[in-house]
């Protein structure tokens, strides 16, 4: 399955006109999706580049689901819960929160630009947030651009061998033989790749 | 080493003909003299064939639980191991009764192909077993290192920079999982790369599903892995795993104070768990 889905898609990825991001939002059923109810009862206006996905607790969202978001061409994604001491579950939220602060960090350490992946608490009176958060989240991801525009090829400029050095020198039993050893890994780590 | 080589078969021999044991796990002499092979020895009489030298790469942890159920098994540990069999038992994998641990003071083991002493020795802190029911050799010294250097580094560096990186290194990935197999604490019945009806879980092998992958083991076995290096070394394609365990442990720590895992039998559980007065940055 495919999140994008041409009937569907609100913008362009192809550069004829402004780049219109694709935006997942995982909702909790008890909170945030009812925010987002209010938002549009209260005929609230927000940007149509957020795809809204119901799910019961905000503790139910797999980080995979994240990382297959992405995969499958969405340019941002957003978990949205219940307030910390607010959840259905009484504890849910608490879980994915530190969850979701490690593999946040984890994402944006593997080379993802922070702001493609956020996390807000919204409660089920808080149309108001509900939309700013919207608005905020589309905006970040209009200035980051596409997501998959990023040079996929691109060589990295750092070697596995020079980030070990380091932890080489630190070690009292390295030798400078292996440093030079690790070197010429290093050279053929980077051919290997470049091929 | 030769001293513990003799004193392990010796002790191995007793074990078994004694019956206190049903199985020796440890190394034996592989095709080469620089190669040593797991060893899983039943009979008093082939403790001749256990091997102790600066080649034996493999970690024994996993093998334990291979051999739950034939009775009480000797597991040979160095730290690296025993951290593994420790948060085995944390993770109710193995029971502490099930295994008699004869632990052995590492000095570092070496590469094969290079001679050199292999990475994650160079990078381990504890060299000497943290439990054992028998320590064979002297204790050794603990090294200085700060095994997070390459870690910080990389944080340093800009994202582009880092993004770059990691796609070279996951384009490498074979999608083998000989990370996954070798890992003490990747203890699932089924995992989520053999789901293969699960059709939303990327299988193909190219960057993104790669890293789809790759992230998600880490993420499975980050607030457990007890830094043994073994996914690492057993990895064809020398993808440099650790630089990815060590950064969830290390933001665990500072996050949750989470601590290093596998030193004790009862351990933490940092992802298991919450406290309401967490740090919030999500508000
Ligand atoms: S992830 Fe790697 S270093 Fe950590 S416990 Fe598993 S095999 Fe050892
Ligand atoms: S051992 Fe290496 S090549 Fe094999 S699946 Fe793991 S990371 Fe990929």
């Amino acid at each position: 399955m495919s999140v994008v889905n041409d009937s569907q898609a609100v913008g362009t990825k192809d550069g004829t006109g402004e780049f219109e991001p694709t935006i997942l939002a995982f909702a909790c059923h008890w909170c945030t999706y009812s925010g987002a109810d209010l938002a549009g009862l209260n005929r609230m206006n927000y940007p149509a580049n957020v795809r809204l996905l119901r799910v019961p607790c905000s503790g139910r969202v797999n980080p995979q689901y994240v990382i297959s978001a992405f995969n499958k061409g969405c340019d941002g994604v957003l978990v949205c819960g219940c307030h910390p001491g607010d959840c259905h579950y009484v504890s849910g939220n608490y879980f994915a929160k530190r969850r979701l602060m490690a593999f946040k960090r984890l994402l944006e350490y593997s080379g993802m630009e922070p702001g493609r992946f956020q996390v807000r608490w919204i409660s089920g009176s808080e149309a108001g947030k509900f939309r700013d958060t919207v608005i905020q989240v589309c905006a970040d991801i209009k200035n980051l651009g596409p997501l998959q525009d990023r040079e996929a090829d691109a060589l990295a400029s750092i070697s596995v061998a020079d980030l070990q050095k380091g932890a080489e020198a630190a070690g009292a039993s390295a030798s400078s033989e292996s440093a030079v050893a690790q070197a010429a890994t290093a050279n053929g780590n980077a051919e290997k790749a470049g091929e | 080493m030769s001293d513990i080589q003799t004193t392990l078969r010796t002790r191995a021999a007793e074990l078994l003909s004694s019956g206190e044991v049903v199985e020796v796990i440890g190394w034996t002499a592989g095709r080469f003299d620089n190669q040593t092979t797991p060893a899983f020895i039943t009979k008093a009489e082939d403790a001749e064939s256990l091997v102790f030298n600066e080649y034996c790469v493999n970690t024994t942890s996993k093998f334990s639980l291979m051999e739950r159920g034939l009775g009480k098994v000797a597991v040979c540990v160095r730290g690296c191991d025993s951290r593994g069999i420790n948060r085995m038992i944390t993770d109710n994998q193995l029971k502490r009764e099930e295994v008699h641990l004869i632990g052995i003071p590492c000095t570092g083991m070496k590469d094969r192909k290079t001679g050199e002493e292999l990475l994650k020795c160079r990078e381990c802190s504890y060299r000497n077993p943290v439990v054992y029911d028998e320590l064979i050799g002297e204790s050794v010294t603990e090294p200085e290192l700060n095994r997070f250097d390459a870690v910080e580094k990389l944080e340093a560096m800009d994202q582009a920079e880092r993004a770059a990186f990691f796609d070279s290194v996951y384009e490498r990935c074979i999608r083998c999982y000989a990370c996954r197999e070798v890992c003490p604490v990747c203890t699932c019945k089924s995992c989520f790369v053999d789901q293969l009806a699960a059709g939303w879980q990327g299988k193909r092998s190219n960057v993104a599903e790669n890293k789809f992958y790759g992230l998600t083991r880490v993420f499975h076995v980050g607030d457990r892995c007890v830094e043994c290096g073994e996914c690492q070394r057993a990895c064809p394609m020398d993808l440099p795993l650790m630089l990815l365990n060590r950064k969830m442990i290390k933001d665990l720590d500072l996050l949750f104070e989470a601590g290093e895992a596998g030193l004790d039998a009862e351990g933490t559980n940092p992802l298991g768990t919450y406290d309401v007065n967490d740090v919030e940055e999500f508000m």
